[in-house]
């Protein structure tokens, strides 16, 4: 279960304060499918990076299962984003040095930290089952400029599997991919809300993608609209 | 080896070495910087150290303030090489203990017999035979860089660096057998580099065996309690001049050797020189040490989304530090170790020249020993390293203290 109560965020410019969001309230149930949309600039964005423990907001607070988040220290802040949530971000987002395999270990392998190498093999046998899952079998030792844009996204939601998250975050991940790519990796995160009973938020400005969804939070100017 | 069996320190330090590879003229242009760097301090510690021994041992000849020979003594103060030509001449054994002289800490007495025909070397080299009374010495012992896990007994000789004979080993000496407990190290005094010491005792039982193969009498300094000179070390506070003047009015027909002024000013001369160009060390490797921070400052900047990301996945602050931070060390640990190989070529290349002015003006060149040389070799690259992490630490600091949204935006 997902709280957010007066949740706000500021930004300050040299024309003084902005609020990219001016105090939202909102509950998402567990293994629920939402969909965040506005237009551009509406404060979507950032308030999908304070529900995921990306920034911290100016006010208000983001309630996971009983636990503010942003009381958290921040130790347990990087365990709460590493373990509870997947991210799939709307530009590709994956360490161009690393291969596919270990871009989706990563998380795996930062959550068991040093000096615990024994299970390293079992991270990467699961790394290779969700690449193989998501149809990128033959390149797990590509590097993601070895890939498409499609492959990659791909690649992306794998690893926000890899450590098997209560909600999947994503924000406009179709957005640079065309439309046969784009309904491919929707398929995907919605077979990954159903199956595994994932929360999903997405963020999006596309309403047909939106009314998938089984509920919509529509944002303008930081708030929330009916 | 791969991170599916290293683990996660695996992962991140091969990141870190493959950022390098990302920019390659970058890192080659910053591992230069630092091999440069490290090159100079490499070299110039240990041309100074090189410089400071040799001064020190030439000028204090091992350790003594000054020499007390018989007044007819031919002496070589050529420079700093206090030696005394071995001679006829000797003096008593017993004449500091009798004459109790305040501003003298220590006199080491030495008898010095230059012979031919020891079986020694080859047929006819001459060689000297260096008596020293091992209770007494303070200029000979502290030199021993390698010695039998024993003390000194009659029958032992100890060789001067120049001279090769295993530890424990038989020596010939007149045809009598002397068992090689020791070696010196090099001096860079003449008579001492192929010397061959002995306790008094040692030297003394080898009298008759001269005069039996030189077919005349055992040179003088032989006879019981002669000696040819004293080493003497002053006491603390006690000025060379006070010393000398004590000395000469005190004890009768002996002659004081010290140091010439020219080489006390030679030699504060390069002790200044050393000072600044300690200082130049230290001022290159700060000035190092804030173009790493500069370039690792826009190397964060130029990466701000992969550390917003790695934020994001769950990495913590001290993981992305380290990360940074290892790729510094990664970089100046090849540029100091680059620069120690760069040092060493520079070294060999000015090896002749430098030495060869040195000896010209009295100094004798002592390089180094290899384990000090070395210990140098891994300070400077350690100093490199650490001058890497402490580049990184701040920038790496920075970026970690930013929300992981405002890095994948480009603001942290």
């Amino acid at each position: 279960m997902l709280s957010c109560l007066g949740l706000r965020k500021d930004y300050v410019t040299e024309r003084g304060a902005v609020a990219a969001v001016a105090g939202i309230d909102l509950q998402v149930a567990a293994g629920r499918f939402a969909a965040i949309i506005g237009r551009s600039g509406s404060g979507k964005s950032s308030l999908m990076a304070m529900i995921g423990g990306l920034s911290r907001p100016s006010a208000g607070s983001v309630v996971v299962n009983g636990t503010d988040i942003w009381d958290l220290t921040e130790n347990e802040l990087a365990a709460f984003r590493n373990r509870r949530i997947g991210y799939v971000f709307q530009f590709a987002s994956l360490l161009p040095t690393l291969r596919l395999i270990d871009n989706v270990a990563l998380p795996a392998m930062l959550s068991r930290g040093p000096g615990r190498n024994g299970d390293a093999g079992d991270t990467y046998a699961r790394a290779s089952a969700l690449l193989a899952q998501m149809g990128l079998g033959d390149h797990l030792d590509a590097y993601p400029s070895e890939v498409s844009a499609g492959e990659q996204r791909r690649a992306v939601i794998a690893r926000a599997l890899i450590n098997d998250p209560a909600m999947i975050l994503a924000d406009e991940p179709t957005s640079d991919l065309d439309e046969q790519t784009e309904i491919e990796i929707m398929d995907e995160l919605l077979a990954v809300n159903r199956e595994r009973g994932t929360t999903l938020i997405l963020v999006t400005h596309n309403l047909a993608l939106a009314e998938q969804a089984e509920q919509i939070i529509h944002i303008a100017r930081g708030e929330i609209v009916e | 080896m791969t991170a599916e069996r290293r683990g996660l320190r695996w992962l991140l330090a091969s990141l870190a070495l493959q950022n390098l590879g990302r920019r390659k003229a970058r890192s080659f242009l910053l591992i230069a910087a630092v091999a440069v760097a490290s090159g100079v301090v490499f070299t110039g510690a240990t041309l100074m150290r090189s410089i400071d021994r040799s001064m020190a041992v030439g000028f204090t000849r091992m350790g003594a303030d000054m020499m007390v020979v018989p007044e007819g003594a031919l002496t070589n103060i050529t420079a700093a090489l206090l030696t005394v030509e071995p001679t006829d001449l000797v003096l008593d054994a017993d004449l500091f203990a009798k004459a109790q002289l305040t501003s003298v800490s220590r006199a080491a007495p030495q008898k010095i017999a230059r012979v031919e025909h020891s079986g020694i070397g080859s047929h006819h080299e001459s060689a000297d035979l260096i008596g020293f009374d091992p209770a007494l010495d303070f200029t000979i012992q502290p030199w021993l860089v390698e010695k039998l896990n024993r003390d000194l007994q009659p029958g032992d000789v100890i060789l001067g660096a120049g001279r090769e004979a295993p530890l424990g080993s038989q020596l010939l000496i007149f045809g009598k057998p002397h068992t090689v407990y020791g070696r010196l190290g090099k001096t860079g005094v003449g008579t001492h580099e192929r010397g061959v010491f002995m306790a008094f005792g040692t030297l003394d039982a080898l009298a008759m065996s001269m005069g039996g193969h030189g077919g005349g009498s055992p040179p003088a300094v032989l006879q019981p309690g002669k000696v040819s000179g004293f080493l003497v070390e002053l006491a603390p506070g006690a000025a060379p001049l006070q010393a000398r003047f004590a000395i000469l009015s005190t004890l009768k027909g002996v002659k004081v050797v010290t140091g010439d002024s020219t080489m006390s000013g030679i030699r504060q001369g390069l002790a200044a020189l050393l000072d600044g160009i300690l200082a130049l060390m230290v001022l290159m490797f700060a000035s190092t040490a804030l173009m790493i921070c500069v370039l690792f400052s826009a190397i964060v900047t130029e990466r701000r989304g992969e550390l917003g990301l790695l934020k994001a996945i769950g990495a913590r602050r001290s993981q992305i530090v380290g990360m940074m931070v290892i790729e510094a060390v990664i970089a100046t640990g090849i540029g100091g170790a680059l620069g120690v190989v760069l040092g060493t070529l520079v070294m060999r290349f000015y090896e002749r020249s430098l030495v060869y002015y040195l000896e010209n003006v009295g100094v004798p060149f002592l390089w180094l020993d290899t384990p000090r040389m070395v210990a140098v070799a891994v300070g400077a690259i350690v100093l490199a390293t650490i001058i890497g992490a402490l580049g990184a630490l701040y920038p790496a600091w920075r970026a970690s203290r930013s929300d992981p949204y405002d890095l994948v935006r480009g603001e942290g």
